[in-house]
Parts: C-alpha cells; structure tokens; sequence
C-alpha cells in the first residue's frame, strides 16, 4: 500500500498539531495527576527502605554506594513517568476498532503521526516530573552529577525514549495479526522494568545474569541513561554505550518499518 | 435470613461458577495470554527477590529461601481473593456507568449480587498460588506440624478476607467520590509490594498503617515470622499474633460491611 502512494514533501506543522492535540487529550481526561505523583512517592519510598535494609546488613558493593543507588532509583522513577506509557497504544486502538482506515487516507505518514500523537502525551506527562522530583527531594537526597554528565545523560535518555518508542510501536502493530495484544503488553511492560535495570540496577545482577540482560535492548531504554548519570560508565565509557543505544534505535525503527509495511498490505478490518 | 433464601444463593452462585468456566473456555487464547501474565507478573517479583538476595544474602535477617515463603504465603491468600472476590473492585465501574442501579432493584443482597456477577474468571492463579506454596514450603524447610497444617488454610482464607475488606471499603468511597483510582493505586502498592519484604523495614508509621490500619501484614508477615521461627517482630508483638489473621479478617471484612451498607443508605445514582 505505501509503495503505491506518491511521495509527498515533508511538512513539520500537521505533526506539531498531532502532538499538541494529544497533549489537550490528556489534559481534559486518562489522566491522573494526584495518582501519578503518589505513584512515584510511594515506590521511591519502598526501594529506598529495601535499598537501606539490604546495605545496612552486608558488604556494599564498591560501584554503587547507598546514596548511589537511591539516586538510581529516584531517577529511574522519574523517568519511568516518561518511559512507562504505551505512546502507540492508539495503533493497536485504532487497529481494533477499524478506524485505522481514514489514517490511511490522511495526508501524512502514518507512523509518524503516532510517533508525534505519542510523543505530545509523553511530554504533557513529562511536567509531573518537576512536582515529583520537589516532593521527593523531601524524603531523599539525589546526587546531582557535573554538567557534561547531566548532558550525556539527557542524549541517552532520549535515545532510550526512542528504543521504548520501538519495542511498544512493534508490539502494537502485532495487532495487523492478532487484533489482541492487550495482555502481551502487560508482560512486556514487567519484563522491561526487571531486564531493563529500572527496579534493581543491571550491575548488580549475578554475573551468568548480566551476560544475557546486557544485550537486550530493554538495557537501552533505563539501565544506560542511569548508569551514566550514577557514574557506573564514565566518560570514557559514553561514545560506546550511546553507539550501542543508537544502533538499537535503528535496528528496532528498521524493523518497525518492516512490520509497519508488511502489516498494512494485508489490512484487515474486523466487522462495520 | 431463611434456609430458601441461602439455598437460592447457593444455586446463583453455583451458576455464576459455571458460566464463568463456559466463557473461560470459549475465550481459550485469551485465557492463555492471562495465564502467561500471571505466571510472569509473580515470575518476575520473585526473579526480583533472587536477583537482590543473591548479591546482598540478608535482609533484615531475612535470606531469599525465607523471604519465597513470605512472598507465597501472601501469594495464596491474593490469589484466593482474586477468584472469589475481584468483582468488588469493579464497583466504582458500575456506579459510573449506571450499571449498579440495575443490581439496586433486584431481590437479592447487593453485595452478594456483585461479588456473583460473571466475568471471565477462572481459579488458574489459584492453582499456581498453592503450587507455588508447597515448592516454597519444601525449599524454605519450614517446619510443618500440625498447628500448620490446620492454621495455614485458615490464614489464606484470613488473608483474602484482609485483602476482600480493604477492596470493599475503597469501592464504598466511590459512593461519594466517583473516581477512586489513586486511592486504590496506593492500596493495592501496599497490599502487592509492601508484602514483599519483612515488615521491619519500614519506618515505625508505616508498620503501624500496615499492622492496624490496612493490616497486610497480617496476610503473610506475622504468620511467616510465626512458622519460621523468625525475632524480628517488627512492633514488639509476640510471634504467636501470627495466629491471628483469621479473626483479623473476619473483624475487618465486618468493619466494612457495615461502610458499604452505610455508603448504600446514601447513595445517589449519577444519573443516566
């Protein structure tokens, strides 16, 4: 289907539109924001009581010292405000419903379009990072790193938004095939928090364990911006883990791309 | 209340069960993804707890053998709760939607109406709860006599009574509140993390809130601390309050009744 339609010149604008308008969506309505605050409050609380309990009573491993890793834990919380919504959940809405159709008719890529759909809900959630970051700067201390590694750290953030935007857009266009991916998303969002390092940081992991966590690209989306910003991988250490984020974010976009293509030749719209 | 009237309820109920089966098994492929979640979401806490174990052995006194007996112990009584009793959650749903007016008018108890409202529910995470349990009983090397045998049935059942009062009372608030989904958020936190570590962890207000308030540790805390022989009693209670989780559950799920019945003199429908 996209072979056949001509190329169009590309226009930023409809894009920017899209964006802002999911971000009024979750304005008027799905959102939560006493919720999604308490949310982070009350797991940071709980990893920093584990974390202490856990120090308190054996050797403490020399990379990552307790102020270390309650300062992995709040950032990982705060990110997870950004990285644990399914932007492209409107694909496998869309797909359902059958309304996917006049998308198609619409004079943008459609990829994109969700791309930037979800990318307008991610940053209206992105402004509850402040008021939570304030409310848990009461109850813990988060270690603020040199200004080049908060740099680092917010590219590597990005790309690893960008390796998530991936592994959920690919999950969502199995629904061209299975129309029913609701609980598969499920699994994959609690795999992503263990194997990505956002609940207990990928370093610590028995060693056989590490083998295995570290080439997967869930390691990309948590455990490399939080490793950079706890000084786990030093300077040195950056162009290599930002290579290995942005060649995830390739391969995953490419074979979204792939899927994307295959799946809209054989579009099947269920019922009328 | 008059023997017809129990012997009614009991047929209801009997054919609540076997619709709920028929669906289940129309639905295979659903039920099977549901399963597969289940399985990961206790797969993945319990991989959690090995993962920090295996790096730091103790916690609080606690090693991972005993903390998979705390974690199954709860498991049961939830899973248990989940079967029998998850409908009260849907509450606040009902009331939104108007659909709860319709139970309002029929000649039977309204609580027992919605605890007996078919959905797609099936004793699956049940059987892999008491799975579960005895593989932990065998790997932690409790010692099973008979106050065992007799008291830890009871407890599961205590436990789910637990988990069925504070589900119960949250769903009673939406009488006044129309949306009640932070509120239970934090509960359910509480009821499905907090549970997983040994209570003397927490600061002294948190293991209060959990001992008195919403008192999960009841579900599985105090029992385990009780059977392994642990001194950790977190408040200075006495091991054998592990005993108690029966009538804990039975005063509690008595607490709110008399909250539901309350919220119901007072409820106005949303209008529809």
């Amino acid at each position: 289907m996209t072979g056949a339609v001509p190329r169009r010149r590309f226009r930023l604008a409809p894009y920017i539109a899209l964006a802002s308008r999911a971000m009024a969506r979750e304005a008027t309505y799905r959102f939560d924001v006493f919720g999604s605050v308490a949310s982070v409050l009350v797991r940071l609380y709980l990893l920093k009581m584990v974390w202490t309990a856990l120090y308190a009573h054996n050797v403490s491993p020399s990379e990552l010292p307790l102020h270390a890793i309650i300062t992995y834990s709040a950032v990982a919380l705060l990110m997870g405000l950004v990285m644990d919504i399914d932007q492209t959940r409107a694909l496998h809405d869309r797909l359902h419903d059958g309304s996917i159709v006049t998308d198609f008719l619409k004079p943008i890529s459609v990829p994109l379009g969700f791309f930037a759909d979800g990318t307008g809900e991610v940053l209206f959630h992105a402004a509850l990072i402040v008021p939570s970051l304030i409310l848990a700067l009461l109850f813990v201390h988060i270690d603020v790193p040199s200004a080049a590694t908060v740099v680092v750290f917010a590219l590597s953030f990005i790309l690893g938004y960008l390796v998530g935007f991936w592994i959920n857009f690919i999950l969502n266009c199995s629904a061209f095939w299975t129309l029913e991916v609701s609980g598969v998303q499920l699994i994959v969002t609690w795999l992503t928090d263990l194997l990505g390092g956002e609940i207990i940081p990928l370093v610590i992991f028995p060693v056989v364990l590490q083998k295995i966590v570290f080439v997967l690209p869930f390691a990309a989306m948590f455990s490399t911006p939080l490793l950079i910003y706890v000084g786990v991988i030093p300077p040195a250490g950056w162009p290599a883990a930002l290579g290995v984020q942005l060649a995830w974010a390739l391969g995953l976009g490419g074979l979204a791309t792939l899927l994307w293509r295959a799946g809209a030749r054989r579009i099947v719209v269920q019922g009328g | 209340m008059m023997p017809s009237r129990i012997g009614r309820m009991l047929r209801v109920y009997r054919e609540y069960w076997r619709i709920n089966i028929l669906t289940t098994l129309e639905y295979r492929a659903n039920f099977l993804v549901w399963f597969g979640f289940t399985f990961i979401y206790h797969g993945s806490a319990l991989a959690a707890l090995w993962i920090m174990l295996t790096r730091f052995p103790s916690m609080n006194g606690w090693d991972f053998r005993q903390m998979a007996f705390l974690y199954a112990l709860w498991m049961v009584a939830h899973a248990l709760h989940n079967t029998f009793f998850s409908s009260v959650g849907d509450v606040p749903d009902h009331i939104r939607d108007g659909e709860f007016d319709r139970l309002l008018v029929r000649p039977l108890d309204t609580l027992f109406q919605t605890i007996a409202t078919p959905g797609q529910v099936f004793p699956d995470e049940l059987i892999l709860a008491l799975v579960t349990f005895v593989a932990a009983c065998i790997y932690s090397g409790v010692h099973v006599d008979p106050v065992f045998v007799v008291f830890v049935p009871l407890i599961a059942i205590g436990g789910a009574l637990i988990d069925l009062a504070l589900n119960l009372a949250i769903s009673t608030t939406a009488v006044w509140f129309v949306r009640v989904d932070a509120l239970r958020w934090i509960v359910v936190q509480l009821e499905q993390e907090f549970t997983r570590y040994p209570l003397g962890i927490y600061s002294r207000a948190v293991r209060i809130l959990l001992t008195f308030i919403c008192p999960f540790a009841f579900i599985n805390y105090y029992p385990a601390t009780y059977f392994l022989g642990k001194t950790d009693g977190a408040l200075g209670l006495p091991p054998i309050v592990g005993l108690l989780t029966p009538a804990i559950g039975i005063v509690f799920v008595a607490l709110a009744y008399v909250f539901w019945r309350f919220g119901l003199d007072r409820y106005q429908s949303v209008g529809h």
